[in-house]
């Protein structure tokens, strides 16, 4: 099925970006090791593999920031030797970051022209900059007198590639760009980078996502393990299994939870009355061992339940009763009194409030739950040791050892750490939120494993997701918010992919 | 499942050197402050035996007390990525407060004394609320107070220099045991005291945890409020400390006691390696730093620099230091 890349096939002059026997080595690590590619003009080129494949590191020689330990790139079939990320920009190649670099209090105009903004006199061709910036933005529904910081997340990457574009792009290489994004986001951001490829421009599109890659590539590469493990020029003869088996090197076994019905259980958790910014949820019971997955369109209230319970955003009123006979109390109002009281949360943005990076594994694994391994104010090492390490094994963490700072782990291991986090905290309720996001599809289904096994010894859970896949995997009732409250639940076999998606507009 | 990034097997013996020698250039970057100390030890000494001299030593180790004291205090705002500038003058303010209250009220020093750090440290307190609470910047919200507490030691001294201090008072600045100034043990204690407490108890775990990343902190259940408040509470016990050392040592207080000590006390735990953006350094660190200006200074004396040129040459070896250490964190991790 696999169809080695062979750059022979056509005339040379198809492809605008070739690299030859391309490899990175840091310290004594190989990031990257001989890999060769050719992208064709006016395609998107997808790119796919795990978290630590290389990925990163590839598109980091191509666009410059970084400088190949051996092998060369051809740009229009002109070998490259020595070049930065300028001269890759002169040549017309532009990495688009996952977080998209824009300056909040400027305008969408003078962001798109950041950097080569019209002058007359040595002032700021005011006039010009406005004109080019709306020719340019015609058609997108960004309007450039907006402030940057007041787009939504679609017209921030939209904007960092039509930058790209503006400032002579031919090559762009968008890393991640769907994440955060809705499925209509998602879909707007594609149906716009179609355009733009009618146009002439080439693509190089990072993503975890199989069906993304199968949906808006024409081709696709798959690293692992720093080599290149298989690819297509003809995306459309794959089938998403063997995207997966190409990414992993082997048959993936997607988890499945088997759903229970809960239903006449004596819930372990009773919400009651819950009003906060945005979020009205009069009633909503949690049953011992339940996994309850949470969706719906951002701002319609999933996630703001999530945090109004874990004390993270304060709520007007609201009370919470556990089943072991303890009185009704009100919602938690921090996180730390919702860890004292069983409430565990897993955020989802693990580089803001996830992980402390420069501190070691178990450091982070028993930061939640440092009183239980002290006596009296002091740490006790073995104690502490014994603790992280049994999360650390649990995980399944991917380290040399848990001394290893968290910064150097990958995204998929760093959120492992935060789980082991918070699990080592012995929750009656978990709330996780988006687990999987950004992560690949192997940790992600060790992940919801972890998830499983929890909820057999009775732990109910709430996964918030956006990731309607995720939530046909993992749980055994949907609750779907629409307008800050729950409009519907969904429970044993009406939980299916297409009755989820279904209910995003479409 | 060994599906993480591969790790070169070192096969070529020169990759094995190669990385030998790199470790062996990081070690040494990474204790650049105790090699340049011993190096700066030595040319002094070469300069002028008597800086090998016991008397010598004895002196480094009491003019390094103060500011030891004060550099802790200043190392602790900055693990939380806090700062506190008001520490020096905190220092100065304290000890004539605790000096008037036995001059001036009639009580005995010892209770004088207590008051003087009591002060000190409701003034740390302070700074601590209107940082969390109040959510003042730290950097300008000391630079005020320490304007303030400067103005308040010359407004209360009236621009003389105490000098009634009683013989309790001053004793622990001049006493000796078997020829051995005592005050330097003061630091000693300080010193494990602080390093235990950041080291071997949940609260120190929080702090480094807090300076590292305080979002995350707060939802991994840690009162990031708390323990900034508690860090600037003891940033001002210590100041309070060392104001009553120096003004025992000095058996005067002069209407700008303690401000001398601003930079060498935010230098010497930066030195150190206490990062300025918080979470990393310790207090081992900070006697490094400490010894090393404290030597500079002293060392510059000694060897009888022209005053005039003192001030430049002690900057240039500071500036040194600093900059291999720039060199280290950039090239080494």
């Amino acid at each position: 099925m696999t169809v080695p890349m062979t750059a022979g096939s056509q005339a040379a002059g198809d492809y605008v970006l070739k690299v030859e026997k391309l490899g990175k080595v840091y310290g004594g690590a190989i990031a990257l090791r001989d890999v060769s590619l050719a992208i064709r003009r006016g395609t998107i080129h997808g790119l796919l593999g795990e978290n630590g494949a290389g990925k990163s590191t590839l598109v980091g020689l191509i666009s410059g920031q970084r400088q190949p330990s051996s092998g060369t790139i051809y740009l229009n079939d002109v070998p490259l030797a020595h070049s930065d990320v300028q001269k890759m920009e002169e040549a017309g190649v532009f990495l688009v970051t996952q977080e998209p670099m824009i300056i909040d209090h400027l305008s969408a105009a003078e962001n798109l022209m950041l950097g080569i903004w019209p002058r007359r006199f040595g002032f700021v061709n005011w006039r010009k900059l406005r004109a080019d910036a709306a020719r340019m933005l015609a058609g997108t529904g960004i309007d450039g007198a907006m402030r940057a910081g007041a787009l939504d997340a679609v017209a921030r990457r939209k904007l960092n590639i039509l930058r790209a574009m503006f400032s002579g792009g031919k090559v762009i290489i968008l890393d991640e760009p769907t994440a955060a994004l809705t499925v209509e986001d998602r879909k707007q951001l594609f149906d716009f980078m179609r355009r733009l490829k009618a146009d002439g421009v080439t693509f190089i599109f990072i993503s975890h996502y199989n069906d993304e890659i199968l949906d808006i590539c024409d081709a696709v590469s798959v690293l692992r393990d720093g080599a290149l493990a298989g690819g297509s020029e003809d995306v459309g003869s794959l089938t998403s299994a063997q995207l997966s088996e190409l990414v992993l090197g082997r048959g993936l076994v997607l988890f499945q939870r088997e759903r229970r019905s809960f239903a006449t259980d004596t819930p372990a958790v009773e919400l009651r009355d819950i009003v906060g910014p945005s979020v009205r949820v009069p009633a909503l019971d949690l049953r011992p061992g339940e996994v309850v997955g949470f969706t719906g369109l951002p701002g319609a209230g999933a996630k703001e339940l999530a945090r109004c319970i874990f004390g993270l955003t304060p709520v007007e009123s609201g009370t919470i009763r556990f089943a072991d006979g303890s009185a009704t109390q009100d919602l938690p109002t921090s996180p730390r009194d919702a860890f004292a009281s069983g409430i565990a949360f897993l955020s989802d943005d693990r580089r803001r409030d996830g992980a402390i990076g420069q501190m070691s594994i178990g450091a982070n694994i028993s930061l939640s739950s440092l009183t239980s391994v002290a006596r009296s104010g002091f740490l006790s090492k073995e104690a502490e040791l014994a603790l992280s390490q049994r999360y650390f094994d649990a995980m399944g963490i991917k380290a040399p050892s848990a001394e290893v700072a968290v910064d150097t782990l990958s995204g998929g291991n760093q959120q492992k750490v935060c789980l082991g986090r918070v699990l080592a905290t012995e929750p009656r309720v978990l709330i996780l939120d988006e687990p999987t996001r950004g992560i690949d599809v192997g940790v992600k289904q060790d992940v919801l494993r972890i998830v499983d096994e929890l909820s057999r010894t009775g732990v109910a859970v709430i996964i918030v997701s956006t990731d309607t896949d995720e939530i046909t995997r993992a749980v055994d009732r949907v609750c779907i918010f629409e307008n800050g409250t729950i409009a519907r639940e969904l429970t044993g076999s009406e939980i299916t992919n297409d009755r989820l998606r279904g209910l995003e507009p479409s | 499942m060994s599906r993480t990034m591969t790790v070169a097997a070192k096969t070529p013996s020169q990759a094995g050197a190669k990385a030998g020698s790199r470790s062996a250039l990081g070690w040494v970057l990474h204790n650049v402050v105790w090699i340049w100390l011993i190096a700066l030890v030595v040319i002094f000494g070469l300069f002028n035996q008597f800086f090998f001299t016991v008397n010598n030593m004895q002196n480094i180790m009491v003019q390094a007390t103060v500011l030891g004291m004060l550099g802790l205090a200043v190392a602790l705002p900055l693990l939380v990525a806090e700062i506190d500038l008001s520490l020096p003058a905190n220092l100065g303010f304290s000890s004539a407060i605790g000096a008037m209250a036995y001059s001036d009220w009639g009580l005995p020093w010892f209770p004088g004394m207590l008051i003087g750090v009591g002060v000190a440290t409701f003034i740390g307190f302070f700074n601590g609320l209107c940082i969390t609470k109040l959510k003042m910047v730290s950097l300008i919200q000391t630079l005020s107070m320490m304007i303030i507490l400067q103005g308040a030691l010359l407004a209360l001294t009236q621009g003389r220099t105490i000098t009634n201090l009683s013989d309790g008072y001053v004793w622990i600045g001049q006493a000796t045991i078997g020829g051995w100034p005592i005050m330097p043990f003061i630091f000693v204690v300080a010193l494990v005291g602080v390093g235990i407490l950041l080291t071997r108890t949940v609260f120190g775990r929080r702090v480094y945890a807090v300076g590292g990343n305080p979002v995350a902190s707060n939802s991994a259940g840690i009162r990031v409020d708390s323990v900034k408040i508690m860090i600037y509470t003891l940033a001002g016990f210590l100041a309070g400390i060392a104001g009553f050392l120096l003004a025992s040592w000095q058996m005067a207080i002069t209407s700008n006691q303690g401000s001398s000590y601003l930079l060498y006390a935010i230098a010497a735990p930066i030195i150190g390696g206490v990062s300025v953006f918080g979470g990393r350094g310790n207090v081992i660190g900070v006697l490094g730093g400490v010894l090393l200006l404290t030597v500079i200074q002293v060392g510059l004396a000694i060897i009888s620099v022209p005053s005039f040129y003192v001030g430049m040459i002690g900057g240039f070896m500071i500036f040194v230091a600093v900059a291999i250490d720039a060199i280290r964190v950039r090239y080494f991790s």
